[in-house]
């Protein structure tokens, strides 16, 4: 169903949410980020994009899988420990990063079901805000098959007409939320749809940097995997951890026991976080490792989002957010190593 | 004024006399405000040097990287490798070599002066342009910055967008070099500590709330040790997975390694990080503002180390980066120092 | 199967402990029972994450046949922290089994050939299942060879049921270099492959062992005339979720704990050589 939403009135709809946990950008300092706001007064859309994706909610850093420990007779016991029981719903998503929900679910919810990430999966909502101006200098979405103005992934998408949205709703789950806020809505005139349609179209032409022919990528790049390319590009990385965390399609997790207390014995086996470009990600126990160097681990990453998720999948493991561009402490641009490499030889 | 003419030139001559291995300068980035660390190889390549008030990066991690990579090379090329170094770059020089990590003639430094000025914040910039992005910054000899938008110049003082380190820096002028462009002005600095004092005088309880807050938001991304300079060790002490292994390290040794904190990153493990690695820098850090340049969550990390730096000059009248030859802060004592149990 | 937590391991008791090798890298053979599950079917090659809880999981190979129902067996060399943990457990610990993960070896097309397994020190074990099932079946099969070696006598697994194994099909054993007592091929295991000189007319070789060994086996075999397609070996990576998602173990875009760990050299060699 399509409507239109004053801007007015944009919080009297959170208010009628009360039954769900809101999610919504919130500027901390110099940067947004997604927080859970509590006061229906504090949503807004006035912003670029966040520095960490939202899969921090969807996929946390810190997931606990289960608990075990010794019970007074001093059997071991172990118990799962499954997501809370809690609707969410979070406001403002790009375009961007709503696709890359749909690039983790294939991993997740593949042939074998992640329940953790099912279950906060199936329980959030996504309620997106198409952009009307690329949020990053570095956004390149239309070079990935992406658009600023694309619903895939999303329940709902609004896009802001200068007062108000235009509410798009794409599944159930987005109908039952505008329901929810019935007659704060109207309909759309016809020059509300004529508006949108020319938001929409000259969105994509705003778009400053582009990976022109990315499809010639990935059968160059399976050329590359020996080829001194890597070395080069890979000088100045500093093996941190920015671009990995900040990537909404990047998922790579380590599982660990975390040991509370000795005795009685009790812990928690954990799921967190885990980034490629940490120089000991594919170390074995024996020492030997697969990919002892910067020039392996960056040629790892790209090939991953370029190469062989595409042979699996038949889509880029990547969305064309910027953040990895923006926030690189050393200024490596995987749109710049793209283009590189499809020129490449 | 610092002519990157003469830089250039400088860089080509040592790089066709053979006597470089390369130099590790900057040159433009693919796109926007900001350079990037660059490579130099050949004489040729040195037409992609560049040299404004945004070159911030601390090129001396770079050196400590090709050390390590030394050691695993069968033919290694031992030749000294050029490096431009603005002032603080060159106190991190100064450490290194205190410690002995590296040799004097591991390095070919090509000082430059930052004279009346030093290197801009990018966030003070944005904030400044109000949403308008730099493409081009270049420095006036009376110490203005000239910046270019898409939509024209305009002339800032620099002090509204210097880094904060560059407001309290105590060398703005390399302390170590073999080459040098630009002249030596003395700036005047009336508190080098006043960022630091100013939540020092927040209350106690004040003080708390506002680095719990800080340190919650951490994500252990690790960027800020990958930046330092300092931060060199093989293995480190807060590092639950990463650990030297040898084909004749035993099952024991790994088995019984102590994890000092979990991978989780909620605060407490947070708070054991950034605290510990700021005890390991004492006596050490020299304010090249990298890790809060770096921080993708803006946690002001650089106050932690600047407060060991204040203590350390305070309690122990302890400098860090202009001797290459003075003991290290936590290995060495003197009569006077203030805590008596070592007497 | 779509309601199980993949990250819950069911508990399992260990039954049987045995040492096979001692000194600075032990192996020991456990044998574990499930508490509840009846209900575990795996297949040749295919492994298990086993748990100890406190310390972590590791990926191991299951040794035992699937005709075994009663137990799993696992041959596990002291590395790490898990693995030490384990080699402190006695007889009637528990310890957590996730799994069967991984593919298996295509037995079924391997009917009626000759099954050569060529094995290098604890790189016995993850054909082991193999083996018992090809004996276990031995109508189904060709004739079966074994070449097995070790770096010394004290160094091979398995002892006891070598010299059962005599009994029912042809054994070579090879230590590395020259010992007391020892009667049979000095030399490496590759070099053994050469001197026994197995023929390629409707075999299968399967071999597993240390990464340089495999490599030479390989060149070995390819020199006495057998086809890529021909020889088949498994391979290791650091694993966590043995589910194909934790992003670690991938050759390529494989999943070493999914789509591997076995492969034929045909396959692997179309893999980058990242491993």
């Amino acid at each position: 169903m399509e409507k239109i939403l004053q801007k007015k009135a944009f919080p009297k709809w959170v208010e009628k949410l009360d039954a769900y946990e809101i999610y919504a950008p919130v500027k901390k300092d110099n940067y947004w980020s997604y927080e859970i706001i509590n006061t229906s007064g504090d949503i807004g859309l006035d912003f670029p994009n966040t520095v960490q994706a939202p899969k921090k909610i969807i996929n946390p850093q810190r997931e606990v899988f289960l608990e075990f420990g010794r019970s007074e007779e001093n059997s071991l016991e172990v118990t799962e420990v499954l997501p809370e029981e809690k609707s969410g719903v979070i406001f403002g998503v790009r375009p961007c990063d709503a696709k890359a929900l749909l690039l983790t679910d294939l991993v997740f919810s593949g042939d074998i079901k992640d329940g953790y990430y099912g279950k906060r999966r199936k329980q959030t909502a996504i309620v997106g805000l198409s952009c009307n101006t690329p949020p990053s200098p570095n956004c390149f979405c239309t070079s990935v098959d992406g658009s600023p103005h694309s619903q895939d992934g999303f329940d709902i998408l609004l896009t802001d007409l200068g007062d108000r949205y235009f509410v798009k709703s794409l599944t159930k789950k987005g109908d039952e939320l505008i329901n929810l806020g019935k007659s704060i809505f109207t309909a759309p005139k016809d020059s509300d749809k004529k508006e949108l349609t020319k938001i929409h179209t000259e969105s994509e032409k705003k778009l400053k940097r582009q990976v022109k022919d990315a499809k010639k990528i990935p059968p160059k790049l399976k050329e590359m995997f020996e080829s001194p390319f890597w070395d080069e590009e890979s000088m100045s990385c500093l093996r941190c951890g920015i671009c990995t965390y900040l990537c909404p399609t990047c998922h790579c997790f380590d599982i660990s026991d975390e040991v509370t207390s000795v005795a009685p014995f009790k812990g928690y086996r954990i799921r967190t976080w885990d980034n490629c470009q940490f120089p000991d990600f594919t170390m074995h126990s024996s020492g030997h490792n697969p990919r002892p160097d910067k020039a392996s681990r960056l040629r790892q990453r790209i090939m991953h989002k370029y190469q062989y998720f595409v042979e699996r999948y038949q889509n880029y493991q990547c969305t064309g957010c910027g953040r990895c561009v923006s926030k690189c402490p050393v200024g490596i641009d995987i749109i710049e190593v793209l283009n590189k490499v499809r020129d490449y030889g | 004024m610092v002519k990157l003419e003469d830089l250039k030139k400088e860089a080509k001559r040592i790089l066709k006399s053979g006597k470089v291995k390369y130099i590790i300068g900057y040159a433009k980035g693919a796109d926007g405000l900001m350079p990037i660390p660059a490579f130099i190889k050949d004489p040729d390549g040195a037409d992609d040097l560049t040299w404004n008030p945004a070159c911030v990066h601390n090129l001396t991690k770079f050196i400590v990287d090709e050390k390590k990579r030394l050691k695993q090379d069968k033919n290694p090329d031992n030749r000294p490798i050029g490096i431009i170094v603005k002032g603080c770059d060159s106190r991190a020089i100064n450490v290194l070599l205190q410690e002995k990590y590296i040799d004097r003639e591991d390095v070919y430094l090509l000082g430059v002066s930052c004279e009346k000025t030093g290197v801009v914040d990018e966030k003070k910039l944005a904030k400044k342009l109000k949403g308008q992005r730099a493409v081009q910054i270049d420095v006036e000899d009376n110490g203005n910055f000239i910046v270019t938008t898409e939509s024209g110049s305009e002339k800032i003082p620099a002090e509204d967008v210097l880094a904060e380190r560059c407001i309290e820096c105590k060398a703005n002028f390399p302390v170590i070099f073999d080459i040098v462009f630009g002249e030596k002005i003395k700036r005047r600095v009336d508190n080098p500590f006043q960022s630091v004092e100013k939540i020092e005088a927040l209350p106690q309880e004040d003080r708390w709330k506002f680095w719990m807050e800080q340190l919650d938001k951490c994500i252990r991304c690790y960027a800020c040790r990958s930046v330092c300079p300092m931060c060199y060790c093989d293995e480190c002490v807060v590092d639950t997975i990463s650990f030297v292994v040898e084909p004749d390290t035993t099952a024991e040794e790994k088995a019984q390694k102590i994890k000092w904190i979990e991978k989780s990153p909620n605060l407490s493990e947070n708070i054991v990080y950034h605290l510990t690695r700021a005890m390991h820098l004492a006596g050490r850090c020299i304010d090249c503002g990298e890790c809060e340049r770096v921080c993708p969550l803006d946690i002001p990390i650089r106050f932690l180390n600047k407060k060991m730096e204040k203590d350390a000059k305070n309690l122990f009248d302890y400098e860090v980066g202009f001797d290459p030859d003075q003991p290290s802060l936590v290995s060495s004592f003197k009569d006077e120092d203030p805590e008596d149990f070592i007497r | 199967m779509d309601n199980a937590n993949v990250y819950l391991p069911k508990l399992a008791k260990i039954i049987q402990i045995k040492e096979e090798v001692g000194g600075a890298r032990p192996i020991k053979t456990f044998r574990a029972q499930f508490l509840n599950e009846n209900q575990f079917v795996h297949h040749c090659g295919q492994c298990a994450m086993v748990s100890v809880f406190g310390k972590g999981e590791s990926m191991f190979a299951i040794s035992s046949s699937p005709l075994v129902k009663d137990f799993l067996q696992f041959s596990i060399m002291k590395m790490g922290r898990v693995t030490s943990e384990l080699h402190t457990m006695k007889e009637g610990d528990i310890v957590g089994i996730r799994g069967p993960l991984g593919n298996s070896f295509p037995i079924e097309d391997w009917k009626g050939k000759k099954l050569i397994f060529i094995g290098g020190g604890i790189g016995l074990a993850p054909i082991w299942s193999v083996l018992q099932t090809a004996l276990g079946q031995k109508k189904d099969y060709g004739d079966l060879m074994l070449i097995y070696g070790a770096r010394t006598s004290k160094d091979i697994v398995f002892k006891d049921e070598l010299d059962e194994l005599r009994k029912e099909m042809t054994v070579h054993l090879s230590v590395d270099v020259e010992e007391e007592g020892w009667k049979e091929f000095v030399g490496f295991v590759p070099q053994n492959v050469t001197d026994k000189k197995p023929s390629p007319k409707n075999a299968i070789a399967i071999t597993c062992g240390p990464p340089i060994m495999i490599k030479f086996v390989i060149q070995a075999l390819g020199d006495l005339g057998f086809k890529d397609d021909q020889i088949y070996t498994t391979v290791e990576n650091k694993m966590k979720c043995g589910i194909g998602i934790c992003g670690r173990c991938n050759i390529g875009m494989h999943y070493v704990c999914k789509d591997g760990p076995v492969y034929s050299w045909a396959e692997l060699k179309e893999l980058p050589q990242e491993y």
